[in-house]
C-alpha cells in the first residue's frame, strides 16, 4: 500500500478525527486504531501526531475530553465532538473535495 | 504488567511537557497497544519492546517537538488575540484622545488653571473641559473596535481606558526617572510636595480621563443590550 506524504496526512487528520468522533466518543488509542482499520493502514497515526492534534482540537473547543473509568477500573481520556466541532466538518469536507477535484483535473487520475 | 506511567514519565520528563494528566493518557495508549499485541499472540518481551518504541528515540523527539510546536502556536494565537482585541483598539483610542487634545491646543483652547492655595511650592490643577468632554467618544470608539474584533467585556474596558492607563503609567515612571537624572527635578520637591504634584497630574491626565472613557464604554454596553429593531 502506498504511504501518504506527512503533510497531506497532517492536513487530512483533523477531518478524519472529527468525522470519526461525529459517530461516538472515543479515546486516543481507539481513534488511531479505527482510522488505521478504516483506511486499510494508509492513514496511521503515531502518538506524536495524534495527541498534539487532539489537544489542539480541544483548545479550539472542537472536541471535549473527559476522563472515563472503564469496567476494568482503568481510566481513559475520551474525546467527544462538540457542537462547534460538528459545524467544522462540512466546510472541511468541502475544502478537501475541492482540493481533490482540482488535483484530479490537473493529474487526470480517477478514483479506483 | 509494566508500569506505563513510569515509562512515560521517564521518557518525557524533558522540558516539562509531561503533565500528570498527559502522562496518564499516554500510559493508557501504551497499555492498550501492549495488550493488543499480546492478544495477537506476540510474545510479552517483543510486545513490550514494540510498545516502548512508540515513545523512545525518534518518536520521543517528535512527540516533544510537536507538543512544543503546539504550545508555541497556542501562545502565538493568544498573543494575536490580545493584539486584535486590546492592544490595537487601545492604541487607536490613545491616538484619538491625543489627537483631540492636540487639535484643541492648536485651536488655542487651553485648560483652565486653578492655583492650589497655601502650598510651599506653586501647584495647580488644570481643567480640560473640552478635551474631557470628547473622551467618552474616544472610549466608545475603543470599546467598539474591541467589540468588532471579538473582545470580551473586560477587553473592551481595557481597550477603551488605555489612554488613561498609558498616561498614568508614564507619569508614574517619569518621577523616579527624572529624579535619577539630576537637574530635571528640583530635589527640594522630593517629599510630600512631589507626591501632591504627582497626585494632581494623575488626577487630571489619568483618573478623570479614565472615568470619562469608561462613560463611553457604558454607552456601548447599553447599546449592546438594547434589542435590535427590524426596519
Amino acid at each position: 500500500m502506498a504511504s501518504v506524504n506527512a503533510q497531506i496526512k497532517r492536513g487530512s487528520a483533523e477531518l478524519a478525527v472529527l468525522t470519526l468522533l461525529a459517530e461516538h466518543p472515543l479515546h486516543g488509542y481507539e481513534i488511531a486504531k479505527q482510522i488505521e482499520a478504516q483506511t486499510g493502514g494508509v492513514l496511521r497515526f503515531d502518538m506524536a501526531s495524534l495527541y498534539p492534534m487532539l489537544h489542539r482540537l480541544e483548545r479550539k473547543s472542537w472536541v471535549k475530553a473527559e476522563w472515563q473509568t472503564l469496567p476494568n477500573g482503568r481510566r481513559r481520556r475520551c474525546y467527544r465532538l462538540t457542537a462547534t466541532g460538528r459545524r467544522q466538518i462540512a466546510p472541511l469536507r468541502a475544502e478537501w473535495r475541492a482540493f481533490f477535484h482540482a488535483l484530479q483535473s490537473v493529474t487526470g487520475f480517477q478514483n479506483a | 504488567m509494566p508500569d506505563w506511567k513510569q515509562i512515560v514519565r521517564k521518557n518525557l520528563r524533558v522540558l516539562g511537557v509531561c503533565s500528570p494528566e498527559f502522562t496518564e493518557e499516554l500510559a493508557g495508549h501504551l497499555e492498550d497497544s501492549y495488550e493488543a499485541l499480546l492478544c495477537e499472540g506476540v510474545p510479552a518481551e517483543v510486545a513490550f519492546h514494540r510498545t516502548v518504541s512508540q515513545i523512545e528515540g525518534r518518536c520521543r523527539i517528535w512527540l516533544v517537538l510537536r507538543f512544543l510546536q503546539e504550545e508555541f502556536m497556542t501562545g502565538f494565537t493568544r498573543m494575536n488575540g490580545f493584539i486584535r482585541k486590546v492592544a490595537l483598539p487601545g492604541l487607536l483610542t490613545t491616538a484619538a484622545s491625543g489627537l483631540v487634545g492636540w487639535v484643541l491646543i492648536r485651536a488655542n483652547i487651553w485648560p483652565k488653571i486653578i492655583l492650589m492655595p497655601n502650598r510651599q511650592f506653586q501647584m495647580f490643577l488644570a481643567l480640560w473641559p473640552w478635551w474631557w468632554g470628547m473622551l467618552p467618544l474616544c472610549g466608545a470608539l475603543g470599546a467598539l473596535l474591541s467589540q468588532r474584533n471579538g473582545g470580551s467585556r473586560l477587553q473592551r474596558i481595557a481597550a477603551a481606558t488605555a489612554p488613561g492607563a498609558v498616561i498614568g503609567a508614564l507619569l508614574l515612571l517619569e518621577f523616579p526617572v527624572a529624579f535619577i537624572f539630576d537637574g530635571l527635578v528640583n530635589h527640594r520637591w522630593w517629599g510630600s510636595a512631589m507626591w501632591e504634584g504627582l497626585g494632581l497630574l494623575l488626577l487630571q491626565f489619568a483618573v478623570i480621563p479614565a472615568v470619562l472613557l469608561l462613560l463611553g464604554v457604558g454607552v456601548v454596553e447599553k447599546a449592546r443590550r438594547m434589542p435590535s429593531r427590524a426596519i
